[in-house]
């Protein structure tokens, strides 16, 4: 089984990944950087980083034989060495300025590769913990609106991370980034712990403000499970665990 | 021209003392935590750049802060760097524990094998009649011991105290490094920079551990969860950029539960940190205590490190959590239960199983000898109840024998228990009552149907 499918991750499109602590989902942001950076030579990507360092990102592409060096076309922007150092616990006036900066700084870098007719792919790793270190939800969802508009302004491709962290009510953040965005792939972890041969399982929801489609959707009841590898991910139907090699 | 990069290790010519690479990915350098079990529940040890937290939210135990002391005991014994910030840390470093045998005023009692497993594993061995085929069977493991050599991960002995002279020593050579945590300065960002600071001053010649014992100790000042939130980011994105450096911390039990940080606040604190376990000790809660006797607490595993990998490396590597059998990716079975235990000497993270008459179908005639094993300090011991029901179908009136309870001796009691009339399946810790034999006949309404 192939997740994802070739056109899922395609221009002006944002796609919501959540997942959960027992079965987070850091290895669908490297499949869909690995597929996006073998598509072609000149593919770009921008990674917007919080959480995970570039030295995983690198180390994790390079097990993938996906050559990712930082300046042609993989940028990773980490997205607390723009914030001034002395202003970490926010007053708001600083988070403001500093999500300005990021969007400033991106938009040079996409308008950069609007040239070559490719499309860029950002990924927005983990906004969720930008909530927890005190970005205000106004902020956030501003922030997210404003990137969402970016991103189909200049063609590329948007992915977008979100923690859930009390599973089964949404929280504000999640509300309002559902509005934005085209799919929800949501990853969910097996409702009986982990388990050797299957460590989580894939939906792919529409977006509630989208035109009513059935291409690519997943739901909840057939959903793709997978199995951590150590070379990436595999992905099978439920019940089929045993027939993957 | 080829895009694959051979991969060498000319970075690192010479490991840190007291580190190994990661039999999973050679990019990984793992350091001791100190405790082997805990060692194989992360996939063979903490790796640097990684930061470790550790939750115990029971009010009445510091598991948190043992946990703690065996990091700092095993990075001062291995010769790393060794930061602990605390409110008092010195204090804290002479309270630590040590290696067995180097204190020279408790010689004798290292030697004795006084640890309620020794006993037991000695008398098992004597006398448990086993059936032929499964003579060749390795015993039943938990846990697991320390495989590799001493200089990974010491033996430490917690009735040791670390020696003064070995403490001074680490101070005056600039080893062990306290960092005061001032209230009046701004709390945790003056933390974070004093971190920083001793993190670029150093060479990457040498490991450095940071323990933090107990943050959101009253000392902190009153911390709030997005600057616990905002302290863990920081660490780790300093770790991130000081790959030689590691970092354990412990988290006080007031702060370890959701009631205190609201939804999602364990949750949150796993996402923040790259390795993350919860002890739950039983103490608070006498029927749990009960159900697992042997065992002082559960453990549940949030987070696992993998900083260079999707996989985290416990799942291919830990014998203790059984998600690696042999079959690969054929077997399904799920992840083991762990559990910790804390005797008199180490502490222990070892499987969880349900006793030997645990479970719901088990018939029950008589009470639970767990029931019996309610004392740990005093020990009884109690003649067992027996259960007999005699041949006659008609008749099958059961005759009970019970004796009173008296106090036993502890020491005393191997010797007279091999006289003593004993089951076939005794093989238990003196402290441990002797489980009930038990004997339930099936009486068939038509036994002729059954009579050849």
């Amino acid at each position: 089984m192939q997740f994802p499918a070739p056109d899922l991750v395609s221009s002006r499109r944002l796609l919501l990944i959540t997942d959960q602590l027992p079965a987070p989902a850091d290895f669908l942001l490297h499949r869909f950087l690995h597929l996006h950076l073998k598509q072609s030579k000149t593919a770009k990507c921008i990674i917007l980083g919080v959480s995970e360092s570039l030295e995983r990102w690198k180390s994790v592409a390079s097990k993938a034989n996906t050559n990712v060096t930082h300046g042609e076309s993989f940028h990773f922007i980490d997205l607390f060495d723009q914030l001034p150092p002395s202003q970490h616990l926010g007053e708001e006036q600083t988070n403001k300025i500093s999500l300005k900066c990021i969007y400033d700084l991106l938009s040079v870098k996409l308008s950069d590769s609007r040239t070559n007719g490719q499309i860029p792919l950002v990924i927005l790793d983990d906004i969720t913990s930008l909530e927890w270190l005190g970005v205000s939800l106004l902020d956030l969802s501003r922030f997210a609106r404003a990137l969402r508009t970016l991103c189909v302004k200049m063609d590329a491709a948007l992915v977008v991370r979100h923690h859930i962290v009390t599973p089964p009510e949404p929280d504000v953040l999640l509300q309002h980034l559902l509005q934005l965005c085209t799919y929800h792939i949501e990853v969910r972890p097996l409702a009986s712990g982990r388990s050797g041969a299957v460590s989580g399982e894939v939906c792919v929801h529409l977006g509630p403000g989208m035109k009513d489609t059935n291409e690519h959707l997943i739901s909840r009841t057939s959903a793709l499970q997978y199995r951590l590898t150590e070379s990436g991910a595999v992905f099978f139907d439920k019940g089929t665990s045993t027939g993957v090699l | 021209m080829s895009s694959f990069k051979r991969k060498t290790l000319s970075g690192r010519a010479t490991l840190p003392q007291g580190t190994r690479l990661s039999p999973f990915s050679t990019s990984t350098v793992i350091t001791s935590t100190g405790i082997p079990s805990l060692d194989d529940i992360l996939g063979g040890g903490l790796p640097l750049s990684c930061s470790l937290a550790v939750l115990a939210p029971d009010h009445h135990s510091a598991y948190g802060e043992l946990v703690q002391k065996y990091f700092v005991a095993q990075g001062l014994a291995s010769g790393q760097k060794v930061c602990i910030i605390h409110d008092e840390p010195l204090r804290f470093a002479r309270e630590g524990i040590w290696m067995a045998g180097s204190n020279p005023s408790k010689p004798a009692q290292a030697t004795t094998a006084e640890d309620a497993d020794d006993e037991r594993a000695g008398q098992h061995e004597d006398k448990i009649k086993i059936a032929w085929r499964y003579e060749q069977m390795k015993k039943f493991q938990t846990t697991v011991s320390n495989s590799l050599n001493g200089d990974f991960c010491m033996a430490f002995d917690l009735t040791c105290r670390i020696p003064t002279a070995a403490l001074d020593a680490a101070q005056q050579s600039a080893q062990l490094i306290p960092i005061d945590v001032d209230i009046s300065e701004d709390g945790t960002i003056g933390v974070i920079e004093q971190i920083e600071e001793l993190l670029s001053n150093g060479t990457n010649a040498h490991a450095v551990r940071i323990c933090i014992p107990a943050l959101g100790s009253p000392h902190w000042g009153d911390m709030q969860p997005s600057t616990v939130l905002t302290l863990l980011h920081s660490l780790r994105r300093l770790l991130h950029r000081y790959t030689n450096a590691c970092a354990s911390l412990s988290l006080a039990p007031h702060m370890c539960t959701d009631t205190w940080g609201g939804p999602g606040w364990v949750q949150k604190v796993g996402w923040l940190t790259d390795a993350a376990i919860s002890m739950s000790a039983f103490g608070a809660n006498p029927s749990l205590s009960s159900l697992f006797p042997s065992h002082h607490g559960m453990v549940q595993i949030l987070t696992l490190p993998a900083p260079h990998t999707i996989l985290p490396a416990s799942d291919k590597y830990s014998t203790l959590r059984g998600l690696s059998s042999a079959a690969g990716a054929m077997d399904g079975s799920g992840e083991n239960n762990l559990a910790f235990k804390c005797m008199r000497k180490r502490l222990i993270f070892e499987t969880l199983h349900l006793d030997l008459e645990g479970g719901v179908t088990e018939r029950r005639t008589t009470p639970s000898s767990n029931a019996m094993a309610l004392d740990a300090s005093m020990v009884h011991e109690t003649m067992p109840v027996t259960v007999l029901s005699t041949e006659g179908r008609k008749d099958s009136r059961a005759t009970v024998e019970i004796e009173f309870e008296r106090s036993k001796d502890v020491v005393s009691d191997a010797h007279t228990r091999a006289m003593a009339d004993v089951t076939a399946a005794d093989s238990l810790v003196p402290a441990k009552s002797k489980k009930t034999k038990k004997k339930v006949a099936f009486h068939s309404e038509r036994p002729d149907l059954y009579d050849f």
